[in-house]
């Protein structure tokens, strides 16, 4: 009895996880992106989620399986000795680098969401007899946690449902997530994330911001924006590449109009093809701008791109053209070497 | 697990299925779990489902909380459960069933102790104020 009990518990789950998950993903392609500003009607805006951006980013974010894979604090194993042909070794690799895009998965970007503001029913009899407020939470197994009836009784008699704060708070307490806590770590308070910045650690609280809280919550956004400002400020862009959240770092500068640091940053760690896909992103966000129509006139392709975007858009067009030069020096002075190598053989 | 049928309860037990609240937690430390129980059992023994939970101490929000499993209360009280008093009115209060007579009785009788004690205090305030003058006169 019991036995049929658990079993029919654990079918429950796992019907109730792939449910979820497609609910997720159905709600969060629905969803508008986050952008500051709303284009009208008639153009269509390229969305975070549309494949060409999605793209884009996934080869800009790069695959540094060292990085992905670095040490992670885990129970301690021995570690694991196999002996493979060569096939068997390349297809292991596929394996880590198949793993390694999971990992590298970006997580949405979307607006912020709307306070909410329902007043069920207004009961003036009930006020004053009550020192305390009543959090009714609907605990019905088989419901999204977006569409869950959670209201609240004031002691002055008006039933209103929950804010979003509220929301969050009860369902992480009768329906815990593993890592999120129920109060909000100080962590993401405004002094101490200035702290976490100066010791360079965006990552690890990037990945603590994203357990903690919704997509589209108010601190989410607002602890990605603080470290994204902080990021472009200092030209530390190295510390997310190869994470998760480079995608976003990106999509959020492209959206401002302030990727002059990053493409500096990227052509002087010689990543040319990354800089063309992010000047390529850029226009595709902003196609009425001055350097995407002199491109459409000029149809410019490779470093021509970068130099027609330092010469109009840019806001730091001499540091950029001076970036490009060394960088095209570095390749002639490379270039006559292998040559005068080549002669002496 | 087999539930007995009404019927069977009904007119041989002459007991029905009961959604009330089941004591739990410590000394000065109430924690109430919403059951569904025949009404015969202990209040704290073998029920038939918990359908909910109530937290009458509240937390450092000021927050009482009151979880329901609203799809299987409405099961039991499809299958004829009886509720409690104290049920009813949390029921009441959160908006699923109408406010409980109880609840609006009680909440009549404290406005009218609370106007009598503001009429019996403001009575008191000129008696003291004439006691007062009396002694400097």
């Amino acid at each position: 009895m019991a036995a049929l009990r658990t079993t029919r518990r654990v079918v429950q789950r796992a019907r109730l996880a792939a449910f979820v998950e497609r609910l997720c993903a159905r709600d969060v392609c629905s969803r508008s992106p986050g952008e500051p500003e709303v284009k009208a009607a008639g153009i269509s805006k390229p969305q975070f989620m549309d494949k060409e951006v999605q793209n884009i980013l996934g080869r800009i974010t790069g695959l540094n399986l060292e990085k992905v894979f670095k040490p992670m604090k885990q129970q301690l194993k021995p570690p694991q000795y196999k002996l493979l042909t060569d096939e068997q070794l390349d297809g292991a690799r596929h394996e880590a680098m198949e793993v390694a895009k999971e990992r590298l998965r970006m997580p949405p970007v979307l607006d912020e969401r709307e306070a909410i503001c329902d007043v069920l029913a207004e009961d003036k009899i009930l006020a004053g007899l009550e020192t305390a407020k009543y959090v009714f939470t609907d605990i019905t197994y088989d419901m999204p946690h977006r569409e869950r009836f959670i209201v609240v009784r004031e002691p002055n008699g008006v039933l209103r449902k929950a804010t979003w704060d509220e929301r969050d708070r009860m369902i992480q307490v009768y329906f815990p997530r593993d890592g999120r806590r129920i109060i909000p770590p100080p962590i993401f308070q405004d002094e101490n994330l200035l702290v976490v910045f100066a010791q360079e650690r965006f990552e690890d609280i990037l990945d603590l911001c994203l357990v903690q809280f919704e997509p589209n919550s108010a601190d989410y956004i607002r602890v990605h924006h603080q470290t994204y400002e902080y990021i472009d400020k200092h030209n530390k862009y190295d510390l997310l590449r190869s994470t998760r959240h480079f995608g976003g770092l990106v999509w959020y500068l492209s959206n401002r109009m302030r990727i002059d640091g990053l493409l500096i940053d990227m052509i002087q760690r010689d990543l040319m093809d990354d800089a063309v896909s992010v000047v390529q992103l850029y226009h595709m966000l902003h196609p009425e701008c001055q350097s995407a129509n002199e491109t459409n006139v000029q149809q410019a392709k490779g470093i021509e791109l970068i130099k027609v975007f330092s010469h109009t858009d840019s806001k730091k067009g001499s540091y950029l053209e001076l970036a490009l030069q060394v960088y095209q020096e570095a390749i002639s002075s490379s270039a006559d070497q292998d040559a005068q190598r080549k002669e002496q053989n | 697990m087999v539930h007995l049928s009404l019927n069977l309860l009904k007119y041989y037990h002459r007991g029905f299925v009961c959604i009330r609240f089941a004591l739990g937690g410590c000394t000065n430390r109430p924690f109430y779990k919403i059951v569904a129980a025949h009404n015969k059992r202990a209040r704290d023994g073998k029920y038939l489902e918990q359908l909910g939970s109530y937290d009458p101490m509240p937390n450092i929000f000021n927050e009482k909380l009151v979880s329901l499993n609203l799809d299987r209360v409405k099961y039991w009280l499809g299958c004829g459960a009886q509720m409690t008093k104290p049920v009813s009115k949390l029921l009441g209060l959160s908006g699923f069933f109408p406010l409980h007579p109880m609840t609006v009785t009680g909440a009549e009788r404290f406005h009218k102790e609370q106007a009598l004690k503001a009429q019996a205090a403001s009575q008191e305030e000129p008696t003291s104020v004439s006691e007062d003058e009396q002694p400097i006169a």
